[in-house]
Formats: structure tokens, sequence, C-alpha cells
């Protein structure tokens, strides 16, 4: 492996993705969470940034889960179509460099997107966070007459800070980048043996659905009880599928769950193994694929 | 055996290889509370295919988000068994959230109750009837919520004002339990106050003197209010405390 031929692939890659217009989706989102941000106002103040939250990291998820499936899957296809690819391997390029040039890439272009999102998004939650707590402290004084408790006062503070901007908020936002960074490399193995676009994306689609209930399978596995066909079909799916489900941190995160360093260090070690089998295994199907 | 092979093998292999891991991964995720329980596939026909596949797909929130805003809707029409229905469906989608059962409860027991106590449609034996059993589901959802978070403040607090105010008698042994609990929890401090005063309701001398301890110990501290010096005093005549612990006759209660 070649890194600076990795980065020159990557970068080309990048360059190739943005001229598909994916900065239309980062422009929507921010509309969305703006909307999101002041729409209910009657709710109670927890529930308005949870909505927020819940909005804002949905429209993260959809965005990472579709650019690595979709994104990915385009990729080689493309290159084969017009040719690129001939003219990249011709050089003194190895097929690992250009699948892993290709995944750091499309990886690049997520953790871009997440970025700018999480940072509008963080922005918008403060904003609204601190507009908020002053509704809130306003509620209080006209209830107590303006003479606040200190307790009182610092309990509905806290209440709300916990629902507000916390730095946990970001590392669920690197899970998601965590499970993108999966569903990438499952969708450049399954496009490394694939024979059209179409069948890359509904394939990777179906594993990220069975994958987030993967954990569902492998209780019902695990369990036992059941009879053998049962037995031998859950296990060739929980076999075959990536658990996604270990990385949906985001429903805690949102709920106030902080997130310690071993669980997102759990998480990152486990997404490193998926990313690094998958790609090995992509190399090893595209090595000796006639092209 | 070509590359492919090897692909195959190593595929499968590693499928096998993840499996144990992925499990001990689950299992100390959950426990650490970083990941919640996979969704029931009993809420499949509540939510319906796609809410509960966008459920799976990790948007459960979000679509706990989406039942909350039609139970809100379903509040707004008086809806009460829609109401009900769709805050537990939200309850069961995010057990974590300590707003969704308080709002759950609160729905029942406060706005249903009262919608029917006060609803001349209907007659008052009914009504009343109505009344107490919005109220017990307030109570059970409540329940419900505290075996899932032990530790809430607010479901404590909400719990010990539906013992204290809301069911019909009171019961006022609970509802100072549950104000303590919330004072312990990290709730306000007013609560162990309020505690004490429920129990000083009761007519059952231990209880009385524990609601006697926590106000005495307020008292020393400083805290002379008309509420906690007027119970002390009926406290020290009802528990017959010696005349030489009472609080001074003199003193005239002040903040």
């Amino acid at each position: 492996m070649t890194p600076f031929r990795i980065w020159t692939l990557a970068m080309s890659t990048v360059t190739q993705l943005l001229r598909m217009k994916i900065i239309v989706f980062l422009a929507v989102f921010c509309v969305i969470v703006v909307a999101a941000a002041f729409a209910f106002p009657v709710m109670n103040p927890e529930q308005q940034l949870k909505l927020l939250k819940d909005v804002s990291f949905g429209a993260l998820q959809l965005f990472a889960v579709i650019i690595a499936i979709v994104a990915t899957a385009l990729l080689l296809p493309r290159d084969v179509e017009d040719r690129t690819l001939y003219t990249i391997l011709a050089k003194p390029v190895t097929r690992l460099d250009y699948l892993v040039g290709k995944l750091l890439g499309v990886l690049i272009v997520i953790a871009s997107g997440l970025i700018i999102m999480d940072i509008a998004f963080s922005l918008v939650l403060w904003i609204r966070e601190g507009m908020v707590l002053a509704d809130a402290i306003a509620g209080l004084e006209h209830d107590h007459r303006g003479q606040v408790p200190p307790d009182a006062l610092a309990a509905v503070t806290e209440s709300v800070q916990k629902q507000g901007l916390t730095w946990s908020l970001h590392l669920g936002v690197w899970a998601i980048f965590l499970k993108a960074a999966v569903l990438a490399s499952l969708a450049l193995l399954i496009s490394s043996f694939a024979s059209s676009t179409l069948f890359t994306v509904v394939t990777a689609f179906c594993f990220a659905i069975l994958g987030h209930g993967q954990g569902l399978l492998r209780d019902f596995l695990f369990k036992g009880g059941i009879s053998y066909t049962e037995y031998a079909f859950a296990a060739v799916l929980a076999v075959i599928c990536p658990d996604l489900g270990l990385f949906d941190a985001v429903d805690a995160v949102i709920s106030g769950h902080v997130l310690s360093l071993r669980e997102i260090g759990i998480m990152t070690g486990i997404g490193t193994l998926y990313v690094i089998g998958y790609t090995v295994v992509a190399y090893l199907v595209f090595v000796e694929k006639e092209l | 055996m070509n590359a492919r092979h090897w692909a195959i093998i190593l595929f499968l292999g590693l499928g096998i290889a993840k499996l144990p891991l992925e499990q001990h991964s689950t299992t100390t995720l959950r426990s650490a509370g970083a990941l919640n329980a996979p969704t029931d596939l009993g809420l499949r026909e509540n939510l319906g295919q796609m809410s509960f596949a966008a459920s799976l797909g990790g948007l459960r929130s979000l679509v706990a988000s989406i039942t909350y805003l039609q139970a809100f809707a379903a509040f707004e029409n008086v809806d009460w068994g829609k109401v009900d229905s769709l805050m537990t469906l939200t309850t069961r989608l995010q057990p974590n959230f300590g707003t969704y059962w308080d709002d759950a409860a609160s729905r029942m027991g406060y706005d249903a109750a009262s919608y029917y106590r006060y609803d001349e449609s209907r007659p008052t034996l009914y009504r009343n009837r109505l009344y107490r059993e919005h109220v017990a589901r307030g109570i059970e959802i409540l329940n419900e919520g505290l075996q899932r978070l032990p530790n809430d403040s607010k479901l404590h607090q909400r719990l010990g004002e539906f013992y204290a105010r809301r069911l019909e008698p009171p019961d006022h042994v609970e509802a100072g339990e549950h104000f303590l609990l919330c004072s312990q929890n990290g709730g306000l401090k007013v609560y162990e106050r309020m505690a004490a005063y429920e129990w000083a309701k009761v007519e059952d001398r231990p209880t009385q003197k524990r609601a006697y301890d926590i106000l005495r110990s307020s008292y020393l501290r400083g805290l002379k209010l008309p509420s906690v010096i007027i119970t002390l005093k009926a406290l020290e005549k009802s528990l017959r405390i010696p005349p030489w612990q009472h609080i001074p006759e003199t003193e005239g209660p002040r903040e």
C-alpha cells in the first residue's frame, strides 16, 4: 500500500462525489434543523430540545447511511463505465490502493458532511437552549413574584442544560460516522463482485435493515428452543450481517446519557474491525476480477 | 484455492468470530445505558411497519417524538384512549427518558381524570368512577416508569403528588415516601419537608415521629417557617414530646 497514491485517489473521489451535488443535502439539513428548533413551542422545554435533537440526528443518520451506500455503490461501476479504472490501474497503482483510496474518499465526504451538520446543529441547539432557559426562568420569576429560590433555579437550569448542548452529542455523531463507515465498506465489498449499481444499493440497504435487527436475531439464536431450520436461518443471517445496532448510541445520548471513553472505545474498536475485515475481503474478490 | 475462495472463508470466519464479540459488546453497552434494549416486536402492530422499521433502523428516538406529537394532537381532540395508547407507545420506545413517563401519567391522572370529573353530561357516580380509574392509571404509569428509572426525582415528585392530591382518599404514607425519595435523588430540598407534612397527617406514631425528626432538624437549621412551627407544635402534642424538648412557645415564625 502506498499512502500517497491512496490519498491522491481519495481526493479525486471526494471531487467526484462533490460533483454529485451532495452539498444540497447539507443546505436542506440546515433548513430542517432551524424549522425543528422553532416548531411546537407549546411543548415543555425539555421536549422542545429533545425534538430538535431527534430531528437533527435523524437527518444526520439518513445522510450518513444514504451517502455511505449509494456513493460507494456508484464509484466502481462509474469508473468502469467511463474507463477511468483502466487508466488508473494501468499506472503503478495496486488494486488494494485503488479500493482503499475510494473508501477513504467516501469516508472523508461523510466525515466532512457530518462535521458541517454537527456545527450547524450545535449552533441552533445552543441558541434554542438559551431561549428555552430564559423562558423557563421568566416563568419561575413570574410564579415566585421575582424571588426565585436558588435551588429551584438550579434545578430548572440543570434540567434544561441536560437536554441542551453537551459533548456527548458530538460522540453520538461519531457513532453515526462509525455506522456509515461500516456500511460504506460493506457496500464496497458488494460492489467488488456485483454486476450492477442497483444490485449493490438494494443489497446493501437489506444488510443495513437486517444489521439493525441483529441484536434481536442474536438473542433469538442464543436463547435456544427453536427448530433446526429456524436456527440455521438465524445463524446464517447473524454470521453475514454486521451488528449496526451497536452504533445506535444516539437514542441514549439524546435522552441525556453521557458516553464514556470506554463505551466509545468499544464502538470504535468494533467499527474498525468491520471496516478492515470487509475491505480485505473486498480486495480478495477484486484482485482477480476480470475488468 | 484462489483469492475468491479465501474471500469467502475470511468473510464467514469473520462472521463467526464476531458473534461472541458483538454479544459481549452489546451486553456491556446495554448495561452501561449506552444502548437501549431492542424494540419490542409486540410494538410492530401499534407502530405500523414503516415506523417499526425506522425504530429498528436507529431512528427510535425520532419515532418516539412523532408518537409523542400524535399523542399531543389526540390530547387537543380530547381523545383520552388514544392519548393513553400513544403515550404508552412513546414510553416503550424511549423508556429511559423520564419526561415521557411524567407526561403520560399527568395526561391520565390530571387531564383525563379532571375532564371526566367535571363532565356534567355523565351521572355523578360514573364521573367519580372514571376520575378514580384515570388517577389509578396515572399511578400505574409512574410506578412502571420508576421500575426503569428508580432514581428519577421528577417521577418520585409526581407520584408523591398523585398520592397526596389526586388519590381519594389520599395515601399520606406513600406520598411522604416518594417526596422523600425525590429530595434524596437530586430533587428540591423542599420535598423533604413535604414528606414530613404528609406524614404528620397520619395517626400512626412511628410515621409521625419520622415527620417530627425531619421538621425539628429543619427548625434547628434555622428554617423557622410558619408551616414548620405549626406542624412541629401539633406533632409535639400528639407524640407527647417532653416539654423541655419543645421548640420555644414565644418565638414567632419568621422566614
